[in-house]
C-alpha cells in the first residue's frame, strides 16, 4: 500500500503554471509603474517598485520550492533538464521586471513629453506577450492529461511561435523608441538618455525571456 | 484441550488474522485509484472490493495454495516414518501455524514502521524459516524458492509490459486524436469487450477448472465472446449516451468514459487480489486442518483447500475491509490522484492480468508491486506527471529484507511452540 502511494511524487506542471501566474502579475505592474514615472510622480513609482519587488521574491520562493521536488530520481514524461530551463526563463521575466522597477526609483529622469504615448504603448505590448506566455504555461497541465501528444501539442507549439513573432515584433519598437530617444538630448540630457537605453534594454529582456520560454516549451513537445 | 485441538484452533485463528491483515491493507490497491479518480464512491468501492475479493478467495483461490505449504519444504521429511519420528505430523502442524503467526506479526511490525512489505512474500519466508530451524538448511527446497524469488522479479516487469502497451495503445488511437470524443465513442466499446473476454477467459479456466475438469476451448471461447460482445454493446450504447459536458475539455469527456473501464479494471484486481492472496492465509490452514482430519498420522502429499476454509479466509479479508480498509482506501485515494481512468485502467489492467496468469501457475507474487509495476509501466508511456523511481528501491529493499525477517520470527516462534507444547 504505502508502496503505491509513495510511487507518485508532486506533479511540477502545476507549480510551473502557478509559478507563471506570480510572475504574470509582476510584468501586469509594470503599467501602473510607469504611469506613475512619466508623471513624475515618484512616492507612486516607489510604491510600484515595492509590489513588484515582493512578487519578484514570491515567484523566486516558488521557484526554490519546485526545484527542491525535482530529485533526479523523479520519472517524468518531459525531460527534466528542459522543465528546470523552462523554470529558469520563467524567473527571468519577474527578474528582468524587477530590473526595470529598480532602474526607475534608482533615478529621477524626465519623460520626453511627445515620448510618453509610445512608452506606455511598449509597455502594453509586453504586457500581452506575457499574457500569451501566460496561458501557453497554463496549458502544461492539459498538455499532461494529454500525455504530450494529439492537437493539444500542436495548439501549444502555434503558441510558442506567436511568441515568438511577438518578440521579434517588440525588438523592433524597442529599437525605435530607442532612435527617438536621441532627438531628446538636448532635452533630458545624456545622462537621461543612457539612463533610458537601460531602462528600454531591460524592458525588452522582458519580451526575450518571454521567448525563451516558449522555446523550451517547443523543446520539451519536440522531443517525442 | 489436546495439543491437536489447540494446534487446529491456534491455526484458524492465525489463519483469520492474518485474512484480516490482507483485507485491512492491501485491497486499497485495487480501489484507491478509482476513489481516487473518482470513478467510484468510497461505499461502493468497499461493496465492490467486498464481492470481487471474497469471489476470489473462493472461486480461484485453491490453486495457489499448494506451492506455499508444500514448495518450500519437502513435505515428506514430516511422515512418521521420517527422521522427526511419530511426532512429525503434529511437529508439521506447529510449523504451519508458526509461519502464519510469525507472517502475520512481521507484517504488523512492518506497517508500523512504514516499511512497503507483502503478505506474500512474508509468508514464503515464515514458512522457509521453519524449515530451517526444523532440519537445517537442507530443509528448504531452494530450487523452488528461488524460482519464487524469480517470479517477483518477473512480475512487476510483465505486469509494467502490459500497462505499458495498454497505454500506448489509448495514447495513440484516442488522445493523439484530433477529436478524442468522437474515438473514445468509436473505440472504447471494442475496449470494453476486450477488457470483459480476458476476463471471462480467466475467470473460466481459473475458477471454474475447481468444478470443471479442463474445460473445451471451443465453448468456452465461444461463451467468452458472447459475453463480451454483449458487454461491449451494452457499453456502446451507454457510452454513447454520455455527453461531453458544454466547455469542457475533450480528454474530460475521456476520462470520464474510462471510469467506466477503470471501475471493471478495479473489479478485475479485487478479483485477482483475492485469488492470489487469500492463499498466503489458507494455505497453512488447510495443511493443518488436513492433518488434524487425519488424526496426525499421516503427511498429504496434496492438500485439497476445503470449501469452508477458503469461505473463512474470504470472510477474513471482507471483515479487514469492513473495520479498517475502508480508512485505507480513503488515504490512497486521496494522496493518489494522479491515476486518472485511463492511467488507472492501464495500470489495473495490466496488474490484474499478471496476477491471474501467476497464480493460476501457482506462483506466489505480490499484487501491491506487480500493481507498482504497472504504474511505471504507464509512466514509461508519458502518462504520469512525475513518478519516485526511488520506490523501485524500496521494493528490492523489502524483498531482501522481508524473507530473513519472517524466517527469523517465524523460526523463533516454532522453537518456543515446539518447547512449550512437545
Amino acid at each position: 500500500m504505502r508502496s503505491l502511494v509513495g510511487l507518485f511524487a508532486r506533479s511540477p506542471f502545476g507549480s510551473l503554471a502557478e509559478h507563471a501566474a506570480r510572475v504574470h502579475e509582476a510584468v501586469e505592474l509594470l503599467r501602473p509603474l510607469f504611469e506613475a514615472f512619466i508623471e513624475g510622480n515618484w512616492d507612486e513609482t516607489q510604491k510600484v517598485y515595492e509590489r513588484i519587488s515582493k512578487l519578484e521574491h514570491k515567484a523566486d520562493v516558488l521557484k526554490n520550492e519546485i526545484r527542491d521536488h525535482l530529485p533526479k530520481s523523479l520519472f517524468m514524461p518531459v525531460d527534466r533538464g528542459d522543465l528546470l530551463r523552462f523554470l529558469k526563463e520563467q524567473d527571468g521575466i519577474a527578474d528582468r521586471t524587477e530590473d526595470v522597477a529598480v532602474l526607475l526609483v534608482m533615478r529621477r529622469t524626465v519623460t520626453p513629453p511627445d515620448m510618453r504615448a509610445a512608452v506606455l504603448d511598449f509597455v502594453d505590448y509586453l504586457i500581452q506577450t506575457s499574457a500569451a506566455w501566460l496561458s501557453a504555461a497554463r496549458e502544461l497541465t492539459v498538455l499532461q492529461e494529454a500525455s504530450f501528444t494529439g492537437p493539444e501539442v500542436e495548439k501549444a507549439i502555434q503558441r510558442a511561435k506567436d511568441i515568438s513573432d511577438m518578440e521579434w515584433e517588440a525588438d523592433k519598437r524597442q529599437a525605435a523608441l530607442s532612435e527617438k530617444l536621441f532627438d531628446h538630448e538636448a532635452e533630458i540630457g545624456p545622462v537621461g538618455v543612457v539612463m533610458w537605453m537601460n531602462v528600454l534594454r531591460e524592458l525588452g529582456g522582458v519580451a526575450n525571456h518571454a521567448e525563451n520560454t516558449a522555446d523550451v516549451l517547443r523543446l520539451m513537445l519536440a522531443r517525442r | 484441550m489436546t495439543p491437536e485441538l489447540l494446534l487446529l484452533g491456534l491455526a484458524l485463528a492465525a489463519g483469520l488474522y492474518t485474512a484480516w491483515t490482507i483485507g485491512a491493507n492491501d485491497v486499497a490497491n485495487a480501489m484507491g485509484t478509482s476513489v481516487g479518480s473518482g470513478a467510484l464512491t468510497l461505499t461502493a468501492a468497499i461493496i465492490l472490493a467486498g464481492i470481487f475479493e471474497f469471489g476470489g478467495a473462493v472461486l480461484v483461490g485453491s490453486s495457489v495454495t499448494g506451492t506455499i505449504s508444500k514448495g518450500i519444504v519437502q513435505i515428506e521429511l514430516f511422515e512418521p516414518t521420517g527422521p522427526l519420528g511419530a511426532d512429525g505430523p503434529r511437529i508439521l502442524a506447529l510449523a504451519m501455524v508458526a509461519a502464519l503467526f510469525g507472517c502475520a506479526a512481521w507484517l504488523h511490525t512492518a506497517t508500523h514502521f512504514g516499511l512497503p512489505v507483502s503478505t506474500t512474500h512474508s509468508i514464503v519466508g515464515a514458512v522457509a524459516g521453519v524449515g530451517i530451524v526444523t532440519f537445517g538448511w537442507s530443509g528448504v527446497q531452494w530450487l523452488s524458492l528461488l524460482g519464487i524469488v524469480a517470479s517477483w522479479v518477473i512480475s512487476p516487469l510483465l505486469g509494467g509490459l502490459i500497462a505499458f502497451t495498454s497505454f500506448v495503445i489509448i495514447r495513440k488511437t484516442i488522445l493523439r486524436q484530433d477529436d478524442p470524443v468522437a474515438a473514445t465513442k468509436r473505440l472504447g466499446p471494442y475496449m470494453v469487450a476486450v477488457v470483459v473476454l480476458i476476463m471471462m477467459l480467466s475467470f473460466i479456466y481459473k475458477a471454474l477448472k475447481n468444478r470443471l475438469d479442463s474445460p473445451p476451448l471451443l465453448p468456452a471461447l465461444a461463451a467468452s465472446a458472447f459475453v463480451a460482445v454483449t458487454v461491449g454493446v451494452v457499453s456502446g450504447i451507454l457510452i454513447r449516451r454520455t455527453q461531453p459536458r458544454p466547455g469542457a475539455r475533450p480528454y474530460d469527456y475521456v476520462e470520464r468514459v474510462f471510469a467506466m473501464l477503470q471501475v471493471t479494471t478495479a473489479c478485475f484486481v479485487a478479483f485477482a487480489h483475492g485469488a492470489n492472496d487469500v492463499a498466503n492465509a489458507v494455505g497453512p490452514v488447510a495443511a493443518v486442518v488436513s492433518l488434524y482430519q487425519a488424526g496426525y498420522s499421516a503427511v498429504m502429499s496434496h492438500v485439497t483447500v476445503p470449501f469452508w476454509v477458503l469461505v473463512m479466509g474470504g470472510i477474513g479479508i471482507v471483515v479487514g475491509l469492513a473495520t479498517l480498509g475502508y480508512k485505507v482506501i480513503a488515504t490512497i485515494g486521496h494522496q493518489i490522484t494522479e491515476m486518472t481512468p485511463t492511467r488507472g485502467f492501464s495500470a489495473e489492467f495490466g496488474a490484474a492480468t499478471t496476477v491471474l496468469i501467476a497464480s493460476s501457475l501457482g506462483m506466489p507474487v505480490s499484487t501491491t508491486h506487480t500493481l507498482v509495476g504497472g504504474v511505471i509501466g504507464v509512466g514509461f508511456a508519458q502518462g504520469i506527471a512525475a513518478l519516485n523511481v526511488r520506490t523501485v528501491r524500496n521494493i528490492v529493499n523489502s524483498w531482501l529484507a522481508t524473507l530473513p525477517a519472517a524466517a527469523t520470527v517465524a523460526g523463533l516462534l516454532f522453537l518456543l511452540g515446539r518447547a512449550i507444547i512437545f
